[in-house]
């Protein structure tokens, strides 16, 4: 299974291609891209494949390729599996990827296994693969064939192994209303998103009850500015209804990995931990010298935040101006 | 009228009215045996007794002093009198029968014991009626915020009308000299008698009063099973059918069989148990319920009261449908019959099952609509759901490395249990909170110095110890905490533990009662049922301070678990005890039970409500003997800014060794 991009295929295919040798122990190997008719596949594309180990690149065309199908393609997907009988197919564990090879395991009501980082036939194959977000490798073995799995992205390396230009073969998959069903009709765009994400900022600064007030988060929310970041809270300053749920850090709010958390006047409950334990750097500012956050946190100031943070403000000022 | 046109009349009048009974109660036994299975035939002795106890005497009801006396005084009045329902019935057709001597009616007729009962709770019954008009009208309690209130009032009308039909009745006959009436015992009616006189006039009364009595009995009968009334036909059957199990023991789900065996929750009116659609039909709105929830008492959506009066409604409404037309497609019982706020609302902190009158099980039926709403739709607050992966993740709530669990106990010189090793005396389990919570990790600290000190072989599994599961049962999701309780299950037995102390009662609630369910069988107790059998046998020598201490009561521990002196003798042992209102099996949550440590709380704080609470007492100490009390009412001292130091029992009992 072949995902382009703009002016060839995509790296993650690449890097599925390559697992996908190891797995075939030079049998041959075909590939499968879809296109509508009113579109073409770039010679470009059969030369990448070919470079990768590909013999034969076939090209299902159809209208409702024109955008995102995943029924669609996993239909296009298994007619092409009746007719070569291929001992495996393989897609890159992308979003889509991943999508697809379900439907396709649906359909020929075999297992599937998602984010393969490593692949030997046999039956039943054996596969190492990633669990939970990749804190767990699992060995397991998959039976059925074809044994259908998809890559992890960026765990295994994209390899040239030439093998000259790949052949191209067109065929139109016999597509049914049903299977045409799912496909992207419309796109719109996130306009609520404005500023910096909490869950994506680089730095993230946060308060909790220490801040007094509503207003006391003006002081953090200047550090935030200055320092191109977001703005959390803890738990309670959301009970409080002093800032809104969307801010709060914590298991039961955004769970943040920024380089920096600068953490000013909040105990470090472990329900508020567990949202930041990403973070690169801690920075904890608190007037208790006992409180639980001093236990995790890299540097820490034992202050009052009211006095702190505007400091490093200023100081951030001081030194960008000269 | 002849007697023979009197007994037409009321065939015909009973025939009706038994026509008209016989369809609606067909319909509601049609509805209960529609119900998926439900074992509740066991533990007969155990049933008996509840219904001894709970109905026959009233036990529940008289919780509450003036509206319960009121309650018994009808119930038993009722009791007594319904002889003289059948006595009505023959003295319609025929003032003088002359009933055949040597039948017992005939038999009791004659008694002036059951003249006097008749008399004495004709009275108690009017009062008791009196009372509750005080109570509606005047007194008007919270609890009947939601009710059908004009309902009632009628309810409470026909009593009056059969009571004092009844009274006029026996009057009359006294009067006029029938049925060798045991006048002499009969004040009330001798009185009456008085009054009334032996003219015409009184024959006529006597002949109206009778039939006035069996007409409105038959017309209660008619509307009864259409009322919230239903109760005094239902409330039996359903004490007697209630829970024997602990409370805190939740009825554990299937995961293999076929289709029909399976049910994953209630997700329509047909996945209710039988249990739960009687419930229904047994509630008759008396609010005990909600006067105790701490979800309705701090502004939430959730009153288990109407939780009961709306999933009735929904039975109603689709049951029949559904006994009708077997492709009748039932919808989901959320959010049609209750939102999902209600179903999320739930602490599973128990004080709605424990003072229900009737037996209805509240929680269960909560935590089988979550089980729906979790494991089948996977919707449910998408605050919790880090939760239940890190729980799958990472064996503990929090998501934090498995092998730090036993960080805390670095230098205090407990033995960490390796797979072969001897088991210990005692096995502590220390849960996750008190592993991983900064807060509630001091509750691990002192329990271990504690059981050394007093020189008790102690050990704990360490990395080996995983989560119970309890958050995920909680929750609904109940194929992640079986499949918990296996592996934890497999490890207790395999290290050979025979008796384990908790001091999480969370976890001591589910090890003691839940595990049984899935091979584990120990002897559990919970940390502070050890300490004080330890202070009691004088190996523990606590002094203790003048410090005033309020103990706080988790609900897993005292209302599940009845562990309700032990902490408190510690409290004594260390401190002055002085309690809160709400204390005992009758505690007040804290906020995190039922999975709300991981939920955001909506509308004011539990929490919070409690702290004032035990701020009120003047105390300087809040005693808990929960990790996640701990953490909850901490939290509530900061939020409310109350000078209390929230601290756990044990390191109240170290403190109070170091001090001489």
């Amino acid at each position: 299974m072949v995902e382009r991009e703009p002016g060839g295929v995509d790296e993650l295919s690449l890097q599925a291609l390559a697992l996908a040798r190891t797995l075939a122990q030079g049998a041959s190997i075909e590939a499968l891209a879809v296109t509508p008719p009113s579109d073409t596949v770039s010679q470009g594309v059969a030369a990448t494949l070919g470079e990768h180990g590909v013999s034969t690149l076939h090209v299902a065309e159809h209208a409702v390729f024109g955008s995102y199908a995943p029924t669609a393609v996993a239909q296009a997907a298994v007619e092409l599996a009746e007719r070569l009988q291929p001992a495996a197919i393989v897609g890159a564990g992308t979003e889509r990827g991943n999508e697809v090879l379900a439907h396709i395991a649906a359909r020929l009501d075999l297992p599937l296994a998602a984010n393969c980082i490593a692949a030997a036939s046999g039956d039943p194959a054996r596969v190492t693969r990633l669990r939970w977000g990749g804190s767990l490798l699992e060995e397991a073995d998959v039976h059925g064939a074809p044994t259908l799995l998809t890559v992890a992205p960026h765990l295994v390396t994209a390899e040239r192994a030439p093998a000259g230009e790949a052949a191209v073969e067109h065929f139109a998959p016999t597509l049914s209303e049903a299977d045409q069903l799912v496909r992207v009709t419309d796109r719109a765009e996130d306009d609520t998103a404005g500023g910096v994400s909490l869950a994506d900022a680089k730095v993230v600064v946060s308060s909790g009850r220490g801040a007094g007030s509503p207003e006391g988060f003006g002081i953090i929310e200047e550090l935030a500015d200055l320092l191109g970041g977001a703005v959390g809270c803890s738990r309670a300053v959301t009970m409080a209804g002093w800032r809104p749920h969307t801010d709060q850090v914590g298991q039961t709010g955004t769970k943040i990995a920024p380089d920096i958390y600068i953490a000013c006047g909040i105990s470090g409950a472990t329900q508020h931990m567990a949202g930041c334990k990403g973070a690169k750097t801690i920075l904890a500012v608190n007037t208790d010298p006992q409180a639980p956050i001093l236990a995790s946190a890299d540097y820490a100031v034992i202050g009052d935040l009211h006095e702190v943070v505007p400091a490093i403000s200023a100081e951030l000022r001081k030194a960008r101006q000269t | 009228m002849s007697t023979a046109l009197s007994a037409l009349a009321l065939a015909a009048v009973a025939a009706v009215a038994l026509a008209l009974f016989s369809r609606r109660a067909l319909l509601l036994v049609r509805l209960v045996r529609m119900g998926a299975p439900l074992q509740r035939f066991d533990d007969l002795p155990k049933r008996a007794r509840n219904e001894a106890v709970v109905v026959l005497a009233q036990s529940k009801l008289l919780r509450k002093l003036v509206p319960g006396l009121m309650h018994a005084f009808i119930f038993w009045g009722f009791v007594v009198l319904m002889p003289t329902i059948v006595l009505a019935a023959i003295y319609v057709v025929d003032r003088e029968p002359g009933l055949p001597a040597k039948s017992p009616l005939a038999w009791l007729e004659r008694q002036g014991w059951f003249a006097l009962l008749v008399d004495l709770f004709c009275v108690l019954v009017l009062i008791g009626i009196a009372t509750a008009f005080w109570i509606r009208k005047v007194q008007r309690p919270k609890r009947f915020r939601g009710s059908h209130l004009g309902e009632a009032d009628l309810i409470l009308g026909l009593i009056t009308g059969i009571v004092s039909t009844l009274l006029v009745w026996h009057g009359s006959q006294i009067a006029l000299g029938f049925n060798e009436w045991p006048a002499d015992w009969s004040p009330v009616s001798n009185t009456l008698s008085g009054l009334l006189g032996d003219g015409q006039a009184t024959e006529v009364l006597e002949r109206a009063f009778v039939w006035g009595h069996v007409l409105i009995i038959l017309s209660f009968l008619v509307y009864l099973p259409y009322s919230k009334h239903l109760h005094i036909a239902t409330a039996g059957p359903n004490v007697f059918f209630g829970r024997t199990r602990a409370p805190g023991q939740l009825e554990p789900l299937r995961f293999e069989g076929t289709d029909d065996e399976l049910r994953f929750g209630a997700g329509t009116v047909e996945d209710m148990t039988w249990k739960g659609i009687l419930d229904t039909m047994s509630c008759t709105e008396c609010g005990r319920c909600q006067d105790v929830c701490p979800a309705y008492a701090t502004g939430k959506k959730l009153s288990p009261k109407l939780l009961i009066m709306d999933l009735r409604d929904h039975v109603f409404a689709e049951g029949p449908k559904v006994l009708a037309d077997a492709s009748f497609d039932p919808s989901p019982l959320v959010p049609n019959a209750v939102t999902d706020e209600v179903v999320w609302d739930c602490v599973t902190c128990g004080a709605c099952v424990q003072e229900c009158p009737v037996a209805i099980e509240h929680v269960d039926h909560i935590v089988d609509l979550r089980r729906h709403l979790v494991m089948v739709e996977s919707r449910f607050p998408a605050e919790s759901e880090p939760m239940l992966r890190d729980i799958e993740r990472s064996s503990n709530p929090w998501g934090k490395p498995q092998g730090e669990r036993a960080a805390w106990a670095d230098g205090l010189g407990v033995r960490i249990l390796e797979p072969g090793d001897e088991p210990p005396a005692v096995l502590y389990w220390v849960g996750c909170a008190a592993s991983f919570d900064e807060r509630a990790r001091q509750s691990a600290e002192s329990t271990v110095k504690l059981l050394l000190a007093a020189g008790l072989d102690v050990g704990i599994l360490g990395p080996r110890e995983s989560c119970t599961g309890d958050p995920a049962r909680r929750m609904g999701n109940e194929y992640v905490f079986q499949s918990f309780a296996e592996q934890n299950v497999a490890t207790l037995n395999e290290s050979g533990v025979t008796k384990i102390v908790a001091s999480c009662p969370h976890c001591f609630n589910t090890l003691a009662n839940e595990y049984p369910d899935f091979g584990g069988r120990y002897e559990v107790v919970h940390h502070t049922e050890l300490l004080a059998e330890l202070v009691r046998d004088g190996r523990l020598a606590p002094a203790a301070s003048g410090d005033s201490i309020t103990y706080h009561d988790s609900c897993y521990l005292a209302r599940h678990n009845d562990v309700v002196s032990a902490p408190r003798e510690l409290v004594a042992a260390v401190g002055q005890p002085v309690e809160m209102e709400r204390s005992g099996k009758r505690t007040f949550c804290c906020g995190a039970g039922g999975a709300h440590m991981w939920m955001e709380e909506r509308g004011s704080a539990i929490n919070e409500e409690r702290v004032r609470e035990a701020a009120e007492t003047g105390a300087a100490t809040l005693a808990v003997a929960c990790p996640f009390c701990t953490i909850m009412l901490d939290d509530g001292v900061r939020q409310t800014g109350r000078d209390l130091r929230v601290v756990d029992v044990s390191t109240l009992l170290v403190e109070a060794l170091e001090r001489e």
